[in-house]
Parts: C-alpha cells; structure tokens; sequence
C-alpha cells in the first residue's frame, strides 16, 4: 500500500494550487473577446446556455444569451432596437428575415472572413435561402434546417395487414378509410393542420409541391387558384375531413409540438410533419408508444417533393464588436472552431438538420439518427425539398398567418376548392 | 392657511394637499396618462418601429419617435375590413356570454358561501384559487382537462361508461368559442364572487328580520332586500366584466390562437395579431381604441340602466 507522508501531500498540494492560478492567469490573458448579447426564441434553452458556456470557456467568449419567448421574440428584437439597444447576434425566422435586413437591423456577411469558404460547404438550395430577396448578399448564417417527412405506425398498419406504407395520396386515403371502417383507429391520418406559423401553411405548400403544382410564380406571386396541383391537394384535404380520417381539433393545435405529440399516442397511422419530430415519435419511449422505432419515415407520396425551409443567425448592423460577434456567429451558423460543434449538438440533441452536408459523414452523427430514423431515405428526401423565395417578401408573414383561416375554411368544405385558391391569390395581391 | 416655514409664503391648506399629492400625480402622469396619449397618436400614424430618424419628442434621454400622421386612414381601413366586423360581432357574442354566466356563477356562489355552514371559511379561500392563477396556466390546465386525447374529462367519461368515444371540444368554431367563455368565467366568477360577498355582508340584518316579519320567503328576501341593494355591486361587476371580457387575450393564445378559420378570432386577438404578428401598429393601436370606445359606451349604458334610478333614491 503506498503511503503519502505531510510533506509530500502539502508540497502536491501547493504545486496543485500554482498550477491552478497559472491556468487561471492564462485563460484570462486568451479572453481578449469584447462582451456580447446574443438573443434567441425559446427552443432548448439549456442547450443553447451549455454551448455558450462551452464557447465562452474554449474560445475566450463573453457572451451574454438570453432567450425570449417565440410568440413575441421578433417583436420585442424590434422593440429593443427601436429603444437603441444593440443585440450582437439574433435568430431570425425566414418571415422577419428580409424586414430586418431592408431596416438595416441586420447586416450582409459577404465581406467577412471566412464566408466565401462557408458558402462552399453549404448545400445549393440552402445556400440560396440565406441570401436577401436580390440574390445579391448573405444575410445569415443556418441555425436549422428542415422538410416535410411522411411518418406512419408500423404496428398499426401491420396490424390491419397493411403491408407497406403508402406510396400515393390515393393509398394514403384508402389505408386510412380502411383502418377507420376496421375500427383500428378513429382517425388515421394526422395530417399537421395545427394554426400556427409551422403548422398549416408549410403543409400547403408541401402537399402542393408533391402534387407538382407550384404556388408562388417567379415573381414570388401566389398563382395556386391556376395550379391543378393545388385544387387536387385540397380536394382530397376535404375529402379525409369529411370522411371524418383526421381529428377536427387538430385545427386548433397551437404548434407543431402539440401537433405531432398526439402521434405518441399510437392511435394514429400516418403523419405529416418537420422530420425532427420523429426523434421523440421513435426515440423517446418515456414520452411515446412508438418508441422505439415503431414509427418509420416514407417518401413523401405524389412526386415525393415537399417544403424545405431554413432558420438563421443574424448579425446586427450596429454592433460594436463585429469581429467578435462574427467570430461567435460561425460558432453558432458556421464551423467556427473546426469540429461542428454547435450542429452537432442541435443535430444529436434535438434532431435537427442542417445545410452542411459533410455533417452526415460524422461517425456520431448518423449513430445517433440511426436511433430514431432511416438517415438515408431523409437524406433522399432532401434531394427532393423545395425552398421559397416568396418568404423574403415584406407582406410573406402576414400572408402567411391570414392564409390560414382561408385553408381551414376549404378543409372543413365552408368554402369551396376553386373559391379558396382565389381567396388565397386575392389575399397575396390585396397584400403585395 | 400652512406655514410653508419660518418667515416663508403662506400656503393654502387645498394648495398644500395639492404639493403632496403631485409627485403621485406626476407618476400616474408618466406611466398612464403618456403611453395613452401616445398610443392614441400612433393609432392616427405610420408606424415602422425599425425606422428611429424623423421627428420626435426627446426628454431625459428618451426618445418617442412622432411618425408620419396619416389621420384617420389606419380607422378607414380597420372598418373597411369585413374581418373587424365579423371579428366584432364575435367578441360581442363572448362579452355578452362571459358576462351573463360570471355574473350569475359569481351571484349563486356568493348566495352559497353568505350562509353559515361548516368549512365555510376554507370554502372562501379555496374559491380564490382560479382567480389567482395565471391566465397561461389556466389555459394549459384546461388543455389537460378538455384535451382530445390527453384530457382527463374524455377519460374519466370513457371510464365511467359515459361515453363510447372520445369528445372533441375543439371540433368546431361553436364550440370552441364556447368553451373559451366557460374557461374564462371559471377563471374569472370568484373575483365577481367576493364583490357580491362584500356588498351582501354589508346589508343590515334588520331589514332581512323586517322581510321575514311581513312573510318573506328566501326568494323574495332576495329578490326585494339583496338584489337592490347590491346595484352599486353590479354595476361593478358588470363594468369589470365587460372590460375583462372585451380585452381577453391570452385564453385564445393558449387555447386556439384564434381558430379554427376566424372562428375564435375576437378584436383584441385581431388588435395584437396586427400589431405584433405583422407590425402594423397603426391599424392595430386603431383596432384596439375601437374597444376602448366600446368599453366607455358600455360603463355608460350599464350606468344608466342600474344606477341612476338608485342615486334618484339615495
């Protein structure tokens, strides 16, 4: 047995504390960063605190984060800067984006180091919808990225010898029909019809994109009352409603969370949602009876097209601190420090993707979706996501929230298909 | 008269409660009086919150940007939307509806807990519970009650034989609507509760003995002794009601964000959606004076009928 005489544990001991104070003094001369305030909506707060705690530690940061709740974080971003203050680095939605950047709230990142090289790592379509409504700068860096997916409970569908998913929206609705008249579940299909911002409109426009019909034209005009596409989209919306194939309260669902929870339930069998959700469908079984992996990904059905969209970071114009608030940006959007840190997070964390495709050949990465979903099939289904240019449009937001009571109303057969797709091109025009 | 001090200015005595009460005034001033006028302006102007040049009003390095005034174009366009007008006849259906159930819910519960019974006094605290909570939380609690899927009331239904399929609370704009007043004057009874509760306790007891002297039975007590004295009450509660029910938000937040369609759309969701959805806070600052004209109109109207014949008799 050894033994550790006074002399030697005290002389360890003071060697010990040298070493700390050392260490101490040579992180604070490495802190050269000038403070800053990052502000983002409330999504995994604690997540974002670890990693800025992370950054702040290992690359000399101080910043300062805050998160406020979604429902008025642009308007209170707005609100601040109208009082003055300056916010370094902000989340954007694609809806605030394009305001912001025309306000000079936001700055281009163009001209700073590092972002031509950032731009090759980003896929095409993605790199696009960082750009302002010209196509002619970069006005944020990804926070996120994501699709429509099809989901379905394979349980379910073996159960009514179903034996493999729908590949139409036709096979969508006859399974449906049938789990119904089988009595296996009281309404099937979940379709994400919910009234918020992520909710019924980007399942519009997926819907119609897999029916090949386009909705904005190149001028980012609403063109859906000319698109046949469109029509038999919302013909057969109001066909599986009035069949009575989708729960009615799903109508008044508040997010894409609340939405996609009734999945957990199992007494659904297809689901249409962001693909990040099906990580707590098939891979929370504390919180679902489709864990795990009981609920699968398919393509989409139709032509397998749907919407693809991307949330981003955003540097303030009037910041101070530019260089290291842009050093903190590529922490958060980019590959500030080399090793992905913060998507890798996000992607082992939460589920959610991101435009760099070199992410998926990380070893932990496709480990951890290997968990709750087919990496290849979605990695297929991005091949097949469509962006939006009109998002970048100053009207795109309040289109976007008053389109919602128009779908609805052709959902539950108040109006009618043809009369709807003319509401909502009228609205884009009353709007422009 | 007030000394002011030795050898100072003689003060009168209203002049002196007039120097006390002016930082008060001052305060009230700032934090009332100022963001209302303001507001008021901004209903009558552009408004873009990023654009901070032009002209403004600067004191104490606070800067109110004035905005370009575009007179009554932003209430034009607001009565020009059929939306505000279906939206209105809406929050007149839940005003109408909130009122009259909190109304009766707050009288019946305050004739119950005026009575001597045991566990009275526990009563009477537990009643404030709903009141006291959080309008975010109540939502979310009746989330986890009327929930399709997850609510305990389908369950408890189901369990009990009641039901043979689950009940959707939220299937339709009707009955959405109506399960947001319910929600509401479950949240907000006990407030009329404890008004009624005041103005009963302070009605004399010789005139209940005076009633049961000549006959009164209980509904006649009520109807002859409690219901008229308690008018300066009503008149309260109805005036709280009504302002309640017309500025009501944060339920339909939670609960439907103003779905299905427009179904639950009222005039303040439509009022915050404008202002801070779509930054529009001329027209939205222009929808909601819409509601502070209507709430005025109604004290007035509740005034007349309830208590101008009761000051005549006083």
């Amino acid at each position: 047995m050894t033994t550790i005489s006074r002399r030697k544990f005290l002389g360890s001991a003071g060697l010990l504390g040298a070493g700390a104070v050392l260490a101490d003094g040579a992180r604070r001369g490495a802190r050269a960063d000038k403070p800053i305030n990052f502000s983002g909506w409330v999504f995994k707060p604690d997540t974002v605190k670890d990693y800025v705690e992370f950054y702040n530690k290992k690359h000399g940061g101080q910043v300062k984060y805050e998160a406020i709740p979604w429902a008025t974080y642009h308007s209170t971003m707005e609100t601040r800067a109208f009082a003055g203050e300056v916010v370094d680095v902000m989340y954007c939605n694609s809806a605030n984006r394009e305001h912001w950047f025309e306000n000079g709230l936001i700055r281009a990142l163009d001209d700073l180091p590092g972002m031509d090289e950032l731009k090759k790592k980003i896929a095409p379509a993605s790199l696009d919808s960082l750009k302002n409504r010209d196509g002619s700068k970069i006005i944020g860096l990804p926070y996120f990225t994501s699709l429509f997916i099809l989901m379905y409970n394979e349980p379910m569908l073996q159960q009514a010898g179903i034996k493999a998913p729908a590949r139409t929206w036709d096979e969508l609705i006859e399974h449906s029909a049938k789990l119904k008249r089988d009595k296996v579940s009281d309404t099937p299909y979940l379709p994400n019809w919910n009234n918020s911002a992520s909710g019924t409109m980007p399942q519009f426009l997926s819907d119609c994109f897999s029916e090949g019909a386009n909705v904005f034209d190149p001028k980012n005009r609403v063109i859906v009352d000319q698109e046949p596409g469109a029509a038999r989209a919302m013909e057969r919306w109001q066909k599986a409603y009035g069949a009575g194939l989708v729960n009615p309260e799903v109508l008044t669902k508040t997010s894409s969370t609340d939405t996609h929870r009734l999945f957990w339930t199992g007494r659904y069998a297809y689901h249409t949602n962001h693909s990040y959700y099906l990580r707590t469908i098939a891979g929370e079984p504390e919180n679902s009876k489709l864990a795990p992996k009981k609920a699968r990904m398919a393509m989409y059905p139709g032509n397998g097209q749907t919407h693809m969209f991307t949330e981003f970071y955003t540097v303030n114009a009037k910041t101070k601190a530019l260089e290291d608030a842009w050093k903190f940006a590529k922490f958060l959007g980019g590959n500030g420090n080399g090793d992905w840190y913060v998507q890798r997070q996000w992607c082992l964390i939460a589920g959610l993707d991101n435009p760099y495709p070199e992410m998926y050949d990380h070893p932990e990465i496709t480990a951890s979706y290997d968990k709750w979903i087919d990496l290849k099939l979605l990695r297929e289904q991005y091949k097949k996501g469509r962006t939006i240019n009109a998002f970048k449009e100053s009207w795109f937001s309040e289109y976007d929230t008053k389109a919602i009571p128009i779908v609805h109303n052709i959902i539950r057969g108040s109006s009618t298909v043809p009369k709807g797709l003319k509401e909502l091109a009228a609205l884009q025009k009353s709007l422009a | 008269m007030v000394k002011s001090g030795p050898g100072g200015r003689r003060l009168s005595e209203a002049g002196f409660a007039w120097l006390l009460v002016l930082p008060v005034l001052i305060g009230i001033a700032l934090v009332v009086a100022v963001p209302l006028v303001y507001s008021l302006w901004l209903s009558f102007t552009d408004v873009n919150l990023l654009r901070t040049t032009g002209p403004a009003l600067e004191a104490f390095g606070v800067r109110l940007p004035l905005y370009r005034w575009v007179g009554l174009r932003n209430y034009l366009q607001v009565f020009g939307d059929p939306l505000y007008w279906s939206s209105l006849w809406r929050t007149l259906y839940f005003v109408g509806a909130f009122v009259v159930e909190a109304t009766l819910a707050g009288m019946g519960m305050a004739l119950v807990l005026n009575e001597r019974f045991p566990g009275r006094p526990l009563m009477r605290s537990l009643l404030l519970i709903p009141w006291s909570l959080s309008r975010i939380v109540v939502g979310l609690l009746w989330i986890g009650i009327l929930d399709f899927e997850f609510g305990a009331l389908n369950g408890l239904l189901h369990q009990a034989g009641l039901i043979d399929s689950y009940v959707a609370f939220f299937k339709n704009g009707w009955s959405s609507l109506n399960v947001l007043v319910s929600v509401y004057m479950w949240n907000q009874a006990p407030f009329a509760t404890l008004l009624f509760l005041a103005g009963m306790q302070s009605i004399g007891e010789d005139l209940y003995a005076a009633a049961e002297v000549d006959g009164a039975g209980y509904w006649p007590r009520f109807l002859h002794v409690t219901l008229p004295a308690l008018r300066p009450i009503l008149f309260l509660v109805l005036v709280l009601c009504t302002v309640n029910g017309f500025l009501m938000l944060d339920l339909i937040y939670v609960l439907t964000m103003g779905g299905p369609g427009y179904d639950t759309t009222t005039i303040s969701w439509l009022g915050f959606q404008t202002s801070f959805k779509f930054f529009k806070f001329g027209p939205g600052t222009a929808i909601l004076y819409t509601l502070t004209g209507l709430c005025l109109l109604l004290t007035l109207v509740y005034h007349r009928l309830i208590l101008a014949g009761f000051e005549a008799e006083g």
